[in-house]
């Protein structure tokens, strides 16, 4: 598509029109995606109550995120007094520009990747590692007690489970030997294909060495995220509302775009990183007539109803609990798998070299 | 073209916000800045094709560095009058080491002048071919071995120094201890009892 | 060498996002003064305290342990940076490469051992 335009606009002009077309490609689209994501989480929520969620807004109750948001785009935006004004609004744009972001390297199929650089995954936690500005701004400026508790409290579950998210990264780095995660993707191909007649599974969690790497993953997604059931930051009954208490119309929207969009990020990356991007399943050729993109986003959605599934059943971890499990269980265990996979390599595939 | 608009973007605002960093009345905003200041460096970083070493100025200093210096100053109580009450008297110390580094960026750029510098030394010892990542790891873990282990050294130092200026032991709490919870059975923890009318239940030495 | 070209739909991504998210904050407040729902009072822009003044100011000081927390994570972060490089240089670096970073982590996990021990990853 570049070229096409490009054919009509010039080198340069048509560059950048192609990809502001593409990153608009990517960016609206995940809005979209997140307004029928929290639609889709209330239902399944409502479901696993037996209730019946939204249902009043457009057939199914379909239309209620847009109600939503159009109710709170025409709210009034109110800046508490004793605020600082100009880091309370810089907050809600940090923590959805980190958002959206991160989606620059996402590969969506085969080449379909905005930004195809070397180091895509230290992209991705680089810009990770920013998410917690958002939250420490937002609790410092609003300069009220409940949210600077919760913003507190939250930074330091996010860079909790950040080590641990690291050291999962490394097993799978190891064994992928690229930072790039069209790479990554691609080498995930095929598991046991000589054993099972050439019908592999594709995904790395099929390896008995990353898949428990790839539940260690998934939980610290849940945390990193501040998802139930680590989602201590906002716990009702001791924090109000979270870092967002003092925040009110698109700039209160805002963190909840950004939460959710984080959320969908995460069950991109469980995707890519462990269970094949977006190769089908089995590496059976007629599968692959299905594109690329179908799977990846099959495979989001299933990740994405189990977050919701886990919050509709678990209950609330407590913060010394949640400490625990992130420093004496999570990171011993990655450090010991990395370790392990490592060792695992340099036996089997690296061995000759030295 | 667009490679010198973006150094020119960059070093702009690292510039700039370095000295919004001094200049800032808050030590916060100081901290925002410097962060301001980090971010663009790595864009920096990127435009001298060093993408490892951006994304881990991003990564060390912006996701965990930064982080830290803005735990301490929002949580510590500063007064500011007695901050400016300081100014004067550090101002000798401060001017000194401001002189000293002047001296010394004189000096570094006196030297690359006067070509004293081989540029020869200067080139890359590995292939173009190579991503910089694994052009570190081959040196870094090969080469520099030592240098390596003793940055392991260092880190392992200032993680027992950080513990042992700041932890305090703190009594009277009752810890949950997991392991005994889950190893608890049924048959320890319950008991069936036919009671009679109008006794009292016998606890058995249970300490309530 | 890096292409650099796959950096620039980045940094258009950057202003792309920026913009968006700015348009977010501020467009309501726009509309809102356009609508008359802007209606500040004093009370309304007071900071929540469960109806009635703030007794103190909200930013105290805090528990020590929430350094130590930052303090422990710079040092894991960097640990996890000097893995990167190694995982994927494994293959030219040899088990020479490999039992030097074995070392380096056994150096870590002294550390890790020694906070445990000490209780500083503890909170009752």
């Amino acid at each position: 598509m570049t070229s096409f335009i490009q054919s009509y606009l010039g080198t340069g002009f048509g560059w950048f029109v192609a990809h502001l077309v593409y990153i608009l490609l990517i960016a609206l689209p995940l809005m979209l995606a997140v307004a029928m994501i929290i639609y889709a989480d209330r239902k399944i929520w409502a479901a696993m109550a037996l209730r019946r969620g939204p249902n009043v807004v457009g057939p199914l109750g379909l239309l209620q995120s847009f109600a939503d948001g159009l109710k709170v785009f025409l709210q009034e935006t109110i800046i508490p007094s004793a605020a600082n004004k100009g880091l309370f609004l810089l907050a809600p744009i940090i923590t959805f520009t980190v958002a959206l972001m991160a989606w620059a390297v996402i590969p969506f199929d085969a080449g379909l990747v905005l930004a195809d650089i070397n180091v895509g995954l230290l992209y991705i936690l680089a810009i990770s590692s920013l998410g917690v500005y958002g939250v420490i701004i937002s609790g410092w400026a609003s300069n009220s007690k409940y949210p600077f508790f919760s913003a507190m409290r939250a930074s330091a579950q996010m860079i909790s489970y950040e080590v641990s998210i690291g050291f999962v990264l490394i097993s799978v780095i190891l064994w992928s030997g690229s930072f790039n995660l069209s790479t990554i993707v691609m080498t995930q191909k095929g598991y046991y294909g000589d054993w099972l007649g050439g019908l592999g599974l594709n995904g790395h969690a099929f390896n008995p060495l990353l898949f428990p790497m790839a539940i260690v993953f998934f939980i610290s997604a849940l945390a990193e995220t501040a998802r139930a059931p680590f989602d201590l930051t906002e716990a009702e009954s001791e924090l109000v509302a979270g870092y967002q208490t003092e925040y009110s119309s698109m700039s209160f929207a805002l963190f909840w775009l950004g939460e959710y969009a984080n959320v969908i990020l995460m069950c991109a990356l469980n995707a890519i990183l462990f269970w094949g991007g977006y190769l089908p399943p089995i590496d059976w050729a007629p599968l692959y007539y299905v594109p690329g993109i179908i799977w990846l986003f099959a495979k989001i959605l299933f990740f994405f109803f189990v977050f919701s599934w886990v919050k509709a059943t678990v209950p609330r971890y407590r913060y010394d609990q949640l400490m625990r499990l992130g420093w004496k269980i999570f990171l011993p265990l990655s450090l010991f798998f990395v370790f392990l996979v490592s060792g695992f390599l340099m036996l089997t595939r690296y061995g000759a070299a030295g | 073209m667009i490679q010198v608009f973006a150094f020119y973007l960059f070093a702009t605002i690292v510039v700039a916000s370095a000295a919004m960093v001094i200049f800032a009345r808050n030590p916060v905003h100081s901290v925002l800045w410097l962060i301001l200041a980090f971010f663009n460096a790595a864009g920096l970083m990127v435009l001298l094709s060093a993408e490892f070493v951006a994304m881990l100025l991003v990564i060390v200093y912006v996701g965990a560095v930064a982080v830290l210096f803005l735990f301490v100053v929002m949580m510590l109580d500063i007064d500011f009058a007695q901050l400016r009450a300081g100014f004067v008297s550090y101002f000798p110390l401060g001017g000194a080491i401001a002189m000293v580094l002047l001296v010394e960026l004189i000096l570094g750029i006196g030297a690359w002048q006067a070509g004293s510098l081989n540029l020869a030394q200067r080139t890359a010892p590995l292939p173009e071919a190579t991503p910089n990542i694994e052009a570190i790891g081959q040196l870094l873990y090969t080469r520099y071995i030592f240098l390596f282990e003793a940055a392991g050294l260092i880190l392992l130092v200032a993680m027992i120094g950080a513990i042992v200026l700041t932890h305090r032991a703190r009594g009277g709490t009752r810890p949950q201890n997991i392991d005994k919870q889950n190893r608890r059975r049924p048959e320890e923890a319950v008991r069936n009892v036919n009671q009679p009318v109008g006794q009292g239940v016998d606890l058995g030495g249970v300490e309530l | 060498m890096v292409d650099l070209s796959q950096y620039l739909p980045i940094l258009l991504f950057l202003a792309v996002a920026l913009g968006l998210s700015s348009a977010f904050v501020f467009l309501p407040m726009l509309v809102g003064r356009l609508t008359g729902s802007h209606k500040p009072d004093p009370e309304k822009l007071s900071e929540y305290e469960c109806g009635f003044p703030a007794f103190e100011d909200p930013r105290s000081q805090f528990d020590v342990r929430f350094y130590l927390v930052a303090i422990l994570f710079i040092i894991f972060d960097l640990e996890a940076a000097f893995l990167f490089p190694w995982s994927v240089s494994l293959g030219e670096i040899g088990w020479a490469g490999w039992t030097t970073m074995m070392i380096f982590i056994f150096e870590l996990v002294l550390g890790l051992i020694y906070a445990w021990k000490k209780g500083a990853l503890d909170w009752e």
